[in-house]
């Protein structure tokens, strides 16, 4: 069986100077040549890609990971057909749906109900298939009492579910996702994450664009380091994390030397590398339990001296609710900042949180906690019970305990009974 | 796999869907709703009723001043919007052509279907007007009316696709347009009998295809004859636009997502 996607020694070039969109700037231009001798050569070009190839067998999954600027946009949007390589050749067998940007085929005046039908249609959906997949997409989506309204007065986060329940029902051959799940709600998060697994499991090949690692490890099996346009390395998606954290690391200390001490492009002159959550043992864990002892572990980079600071902790539960808001300061912990790398963290013992998914966020604050200097985020970690049968009860706090029952026996009744 | 993959019934689809849309989102909000379709001609021909009979009388061969006009502005009116709105309908998405693929000729032909769906409209009044005033229709001409529609659809088309993808590349396609229109209109047999025209210099005259539909329409609707062979000109011409419109478009598509 063939690829599902070959991309063959593909290279795209975008014009930049050319915006001739008004006559006196194309006469302008004409007269800038014909003084100049005629030659164009003062035309910007981009290469978004240079000379880049891969491939991708069915029911695999193919992460693109790379700065931003690197060019995995626009092979996705080679994929997708919406725009063509400058040289080389795009393969695609098979049916291809995209999710590179939710809604973007969202009408504001028209209601929910009309936009799903719209926007099948844009995607490739006959009426009757979307007729069939309707109940699907509007409880997907969860926005059933206001399907009858019009989509301006939704909220982003309603906008972000219809357009993903919408583009995920198509159940393509392959399947484009590109740091959409950014937006939304952490638990829908969560939910579309889920589907793209279903998908997978059910022979769908994916090419993924995120830069959250946690994701793209759960995600994928193989990965692409991109850079330039070009293709830096191929590997497991593991190897290709560790290869992209590496030259992160290394271009931050780039940064900070070049900085000198005068740290411009850094606001607060300080920097979150890393947030984690660490087990008993302090490795990185993405699911533990509440008996558990847990470990939030905070790396920074400070481009300059900054003297005391304060570190805010918080754990969040997936549907924004916040389960603890720790503050070192308050604690008589202050954290003292000078220039380079250094981290701090905080030991929850036991974590005592109920089974749910969680994360956690820092914030490292100037020294009378006015103002924010830095701020990070964790990747999701699932905290199970450990007693079974809990899955359907929902509460926040699993403290530690014990059960008692005293029963005081009935004397006159026992000996009856005797 | 549930997706469309037939390339024509994915653009017929997109097509309807996308003109429900454009009809929907024109008309929700307002209290009028499709009642402007009809609005907009029966103002123009009242002014032009006003001009034409009372202060520059014009000969009309014996029709009611106001049934002669309506039965011009009528398909006029059909191409004074649709072709705007034809050539803004990609740049006005601009959105969704960067970011979705599908075929692109849908937006055009949408727009051109939602300003039909009008021209239906105030062609009904058209009929209604022709049986209140008592004015005979032969069936055979009758026959006809699809063809001059059907001619007149080809230029909208040829038109309307060429100046959207223009559109995407010179932002002055959209007031060059409203220019021709302009002129365009006083270049058609609108407010005038084609009559007028000195007869020697008719064979130049018919080269504007909009003279021929007109004058078609009004010879089936009102005159109650057959179109003549002036009709040909209007064919040929209106068919070379669509081709030149359509090929164009084809010709420079792949670029729009990067340009727009």
């Amino acid at each position: 069986m063939p690829p599902v996607i070959r991309f063959m020694n593909v290279s795209k070039r975008y014009n930049l100077g050319l915006t001739r969109t008004s006559l006196p700037s194309v006469l302008s231009q004409w007269a800038k040549q014909a003084l100049r001798g005629g030659a164009s050569s003062d035309r910007k070009y981009h290469w978004a890609l240079k000379d880049v190839s891969f491939d991708l067998e069915r029911g695999q999954s193919l992460a693109l990971v790379g700065p931003n600027g690197a060019g995995k946009s626009t092979i996705l949007k080679l994929l997708a057909k919406i725009t063509q390589p400058t040289s080389g050749r795009v393969e695609v067998n098979g049916q291809l749906s995209a999710l590179i940007e939710l809604g973007a085929g969202f009408h504001p005046d028209l209601t929910g109900r009309e936009n799903i039908y719209l926007n099948g249609t844009i995607l490739g959906l006959s009426y009757k298939d979307i007729q069939k997949r309707f109940d699907e997409i509007v409880a997907f989506s969860e926005i059933e009492e206001f399907i009858d309204t019009p989509v301006k007065r939704y909220s982003s986060g309603m906008t972000v579910r219809l357009g993903f329940a919408v583009a995920s029902c198509i159940e393509p051959d392959i399947l484009l996702v590109d740091e959409v799940l950014a937006v939304g709600d952490a638990s829908f998060r969560q939910k579309c994450i889920e589907r793209i697994k279903t998908l997978l499991n059910d022979g769908t090949s994916l090419i993924f664009v995120s830069h959250d690692m946690g994701l793209v490890r759960s995600v994928c099996e193989r990965a692409i380091y991109i850079e330039h346009g070009q293709v830096q390395n191929v590997g497991t998606s593991g190897e290709i994390i560790d290869i992209y954290n590496q030259v992160l690391d290394r271009r931050r200390i780039e940064k900070m030397n070049r900085a000198g001490g005068e740290a411009d492009d850094v606001e607060g002159g300080v920097e979150v590398t890393k947030i984690e959550a660490l087990d008993a043992h302090g490795k990185p864990v993405r699911e533990t339990y509440g008996d558990q002892p847990l470990e939030i572990r905070v790396r920074y980079l400070a481009y300059k001296d900054i003297g005391k600071a304060n570190a805010i902790v918080l754990i969040y539960r997936s549907d924004g609710l916040m389960c603890a808001n720790m503050r070192s300061h308050l604690d008589g912990y202050p954290l003292h900042i000078t220039k380079g790398e250094g981290e701090y963290s905080v030991r929850l013992e036991p974590l005592q949180l109920f089974g749910g998914t969680y994360y956690a966020i820092t914030w490292i604050m100037n020294a009378d906690d006015s103002d924010g200097l830095a701020y990070g985020a964790s990747d999701w970690f699932e905290v199970r019970n450990r007693v079974p049968g809990r899955e359907a009860h929902i509460a926040v706090y699993e403290p530690n305990r014990t059960w008692r029952q005293n029963v005081r026996v009935n004397v006159t009744e026992s000996a009856r009974q005797a | 796999m549930i997706a469309q993959t037939n390339p024509f019934l994915k653009l017929r689809d997109l097509t309807w869907a996308w003109t429900l849309r454009t009809l929907r989102g024109r008309y929700q909000q307002s209290a009028l709703g499709w009642l402007w379709a009809v609005v907009q001609p029966v103002a123009t021909v009242a002014i032009f009723a006003v001009v034409f009979t009372r202060i520059v009388p014009v000969d009309t061969g014996g029709v009611p001043y106001i049934l002669f006009s309506y039965a011009a502005v009528v398909p006029w009116t059909l191409l004074a919007t649709s072709l705007p709105d034809m050539a803004m309908s990609l740049v006005q998405n601009m959105n969704l052509v960067g970011k979705i693929y599908f075929p692109r000729e849908a937006l055009p032909i949408a727009a051109l279907l939602a300003r039909i769906a009008d021209f239906g409209i105030s062609f009904v009044l058209l009929i209604i007007l022709v049986i209140l005033y008592g004015i005979p229709i032969s069936p055979l001409g009758l026959l006809f009316l699809p063809l001059i529609f059907l001619i007149q659809i080809t230029l909208l088309l040829g038109l309307g696709i060429g100046a959207a993808a223009l559109n995407v590349f010179y932002r002055d396609v959209d007031p060059l347009l409203k220019l021709v229109i302009q002129v365009w209109f006083y270049a058609s047999p609108i407010l005038y009998p084609v009559i007028l025209v000195p007869e020697k210099w008719q064979w130049l005259y018919f080269l504007n295809p909009m003279a021929g539909i007109i004058a078609a329409y009004r010879d089936v609707l009102i005159y109650n004859r057959l179109p003549g062979e002036y009709l040909l000109p209007a064919a040929a011409v209106s068919l070379v636009i669509f081709l030149l419109g359509y090929w164009f478009f084809k010709r420079v598509e792949y670029q729009f997502a990067d340009i727009i």
